[in-house]
């Protein structure tokens, strides 16, 4: 692999040189606690310390809706509707967010490859860029945590600039056009690179072993935590909506209201709404919060073949926009044995924080 | 001389998108019971009529113009060539659309889906086929394709039921086809589970395994019907010495895409995890064992 310094001082000339080779999205502050993924005017918005995103990078190359077909019901046809993609750059994507991608690439790029999937995969420049983990962060044990490939330049912060991993010819080629702006990579900045990675390891939350999670998800179904936990989820589905491997779509005809044009469109959907389950005639496969709660976690944590992970990347993102705080690692845990005391907290009066599974528990205290 | 119709290409899609579409032309329509009817088609592309071709078990996924798209098994046999039968059950937005079709109306598909069942590796053997409901719909077509290949399969038994005899798909095919049969070493058994003014047999599928002229040592099983039929029925096959590694069985899920990409058919636990549309529909006893969930 080749490897080259970005000092600090040429990081925004960086980022402006990054435009030639496309739109530009990357992380900003979009309020006060949320980031996400934007289309970058200025380059000086770009937030370099995120902890995560609302939606992650999949929503570039999987949109949120999408038109499949243009019909004509008088001439019975359907033709294809595929948007001219603009090439673009998404920077500053996390190394799970990659791992993500490359899970949504086993499916979407298969035998039978999705095509509007890989034009926009084609057309995508990925650039990483390294991150410390918060208390939601359980990439370490998906093994997610540092990528291999997958991007064209991965960044790595170092005091005074960035370790630029080049991971593809894109790569390659975006270093040679702006030459200028890298230097050579030091001794030195060999080892703030190792420093950076050894704290980082030290900041995870936990440090355990999960090999055998996927089987006793299967032999713990009776386990209390699922009636516990499924009890308070509100089958909203923001967890898939904001996971960066969640797959699920719909697809719908939708007539214009002249009634014979139209479009087929397909957006995301998601397992924990009741008619995902759903067949002809009314049987419900998943009828149950429970049943569809369940089918998430094995989803999530059955096993990708070609990569050698689970499905669940650790990112976080399913624990943290959960509106009823039920907490995706804490459950894990809790079929694994780690946790000590039982799953949900004790009913209180008082307003829950954000990320109480983690702290004392509401109303409990016992931790 | 009378000159050709021109025939409208259909298709058109670059190659390369899996969710292309094909025009058919409905060319025949039997009204089989109250909710079900029977399509013929007809691939207005003559390329494709000629060399599109299934196995036995696979599906389709029929669109509706401007209403969608709905999966649905093929119960022609594959050795008709140029022509297949989907057999449709009023059901929901896009069957109740279906229904509406009349011969000459033009619709589109896209497949054949799924794995199919292994008819290939079945050769030798005999065959029991156990459908109930709108299970018939899959396995006449591998009935139809057995009988088509006659020669390659030992004895065969076709068990087909329904709750009330007005709701027995086929019927009056596989009747009038029985004494044909009969001299073939078919058997056909038609049984309705409800109706007590049904003059025929009456009864569960498993209650007529006993009936069937197969040997329970070599003979596959094709099995259909609604998800908690099953259970007795391997039961059934179980203790009568049938080989659970020939028990096959064919599931039902709303597949939208039908090529393992938009998760609604996802089925399992996590070290089982499934797609019905693209590791089954058709499954084998050991795949529902070790798969929980794929029944109910």
């Amino acid at each position: 692999m080749r490897y080259v310094k970005l000092p600090k001082e040429n990081t925004y000339e960086f980022l402006e040189r990054l435009k030639d080779w496309g739109i530009l999205y990357a992380p900003v502050k979009i309020s006060e606690k949320f980031y996400d993924f934007r289309e970058i005017e200025n380059v000086k918005e770009v937030e370099f310390h995120y902890n995560r995103t609302i939606m992650p990078p999949k929503k570039f190359f999987f949109l949120p809706r999408e038109k499949m077909f243009e019909f004509n019901l008088s001439k019975v046809e359907y033709k294809e509707a595929i948007e001219k993609v603009e090439p673009f750059v998404v920077f500053g994507v996390h190394a799970c967010d990659i791992f993500g991608l490359k899970i949504m690439d086993t499916i979407y790029l298969d035998e039978l490859p999705d095509k509007y999937y890989k034009v926009r995969r084609e057309k995508g420049i990925i650039i990483g860029i390294s991150c410390v983990p918060d208390e939601y962060c359980f990439c370490n044990l998906r093994e997610t945590d540092f990528a291999d490939d997958g991007f064209d330049l991965f960044l790595h912060e170092l005091p005074d600039g960035w370790l630029v991993r080049v991971g593809t010819p894109t790569g390659h080629r975006i270093v040679d056009k702006n030459l200028r702006l890298f230097e050579e990579v030091t001794s030195q900045d060999v080892c703030n690179f190792r420093d950076f990675e050894n704290k980082k390891q030290q900041m995870f939350k936990y440090h355990e072993d999960w090999a055998d999670l996927r089987y006793l998800l299967e032999l713990e179904t009776e386990h209390p935590m699922w009636d516990e936990q499924s009890d308070i989820c509100l089958a909203c589905g923001n967890c898939n909506t904001t996971c960066p491997t969640c797959r699920c779509f719909d697809v719908q005809d939708i007539p214009n209201i002249d009634g014979v044009t139209g479009a087929r469109v397909r957006r995301w959907d998601s397992c924990q709404l009741v008619r995902h389950g759903m067949v002809a005639g009314g049987h419900n496969f998943r009828p149950t919060k429970k049943s569809r709660f369940m089918n998430r976690y094995m989803c999530k944590n059955s096993y990708v073949e070609k990569l050698g992970l689970s499905y669940c990347v650790g990112c976080g993102r399913c624990s943290y926009f959960c509106p009823a705080e039920i907490s995706f690692v804490r459950n894990l845990r809790t079929i694994l044995g780690l946790e000590e005391s039982s799953c949900p907290p004790r009913i209180s009066e008082e307003i829950p924080k954000r990320g109480f599974a983690y702290g004392p528990s509401v109303g409990g205290g016992e931790q | 001389m009378t000159v050709p119709r021109p025939v409208p290409r259909s298709n058109t899609f670059a190659e390369d998108n899996p969710y292309a579409l094909e025009r058919v032309r409905v060319l025949r329509v039997y009204h089989l019971t109250e909710l079900e009817k029977l399509f013929l088609f007809r691939f207005e592309d003559p390329t494709i009529a000629e060399n599109w071709t299934f196995k036995p078990g696979q599906f389709v996924q029929l669109t509706i113009p401007g209403i969608g798209e709905v999966p649905i098994s093929v119960c022609s046999s594959p050795m008709r060539q140029g022509f297949f039968e989907l057999c449709i059950r009023k059901a929901g937005k896009v069957t109740t659309a279906v229904h509406k079709l009349k011969p000459g109306d033009t619709v589109l598909v896209r497949g054949p889906y799924g794995n199919g069942f292994p008819v290939d590796k079945w050769e030798g053997m005999d065959l029991l086929l156990i459908a109930a409901g709108l299970g018939t719909a899959p396995l006449r077509s591998v009935f139809l394709y057995a009988m088509d290949n006659r020669w390659k399969y030992g004895n065969i038994t076709f068990i087909n039921t329904a709750r009330y005899g007005k709701d027995l798909l086929f019927y009056k095919e596989l009747e009038a086809m029985k004494d044909i049969a009969e001299a073939e070493n078919v058997k056909i058994i038609q049984s309705v589970t409800r109706d007590p003014d049904w003059p025929g047999p009456k009864g569960r599928p498993q209650n007529f395994i006993v009936e069937a002229n197969t040997n329970p040592k070599n003979t596959a099983v094709a099995i259909c019907g609604p998800p908690r039929m099953y259970k007795d029925v391997f039961e059934a096959l179980i203790n009568y010495g049938y080989r659970p590694e020939n028990i096959y069985v064919t599931l039902e899920r709303m597949m939208k895409c039908g090529i393992g990409k938009c998760g609604h058919c996802n089925v399992g636990t996590s070290t089982s995890w499934k797609y019905v549309c693209k590791d089954g529909p058709v499954f084998t006893y050991f795949d529902i064992v070790s798969t929980p969930g794929m029944l109910d």
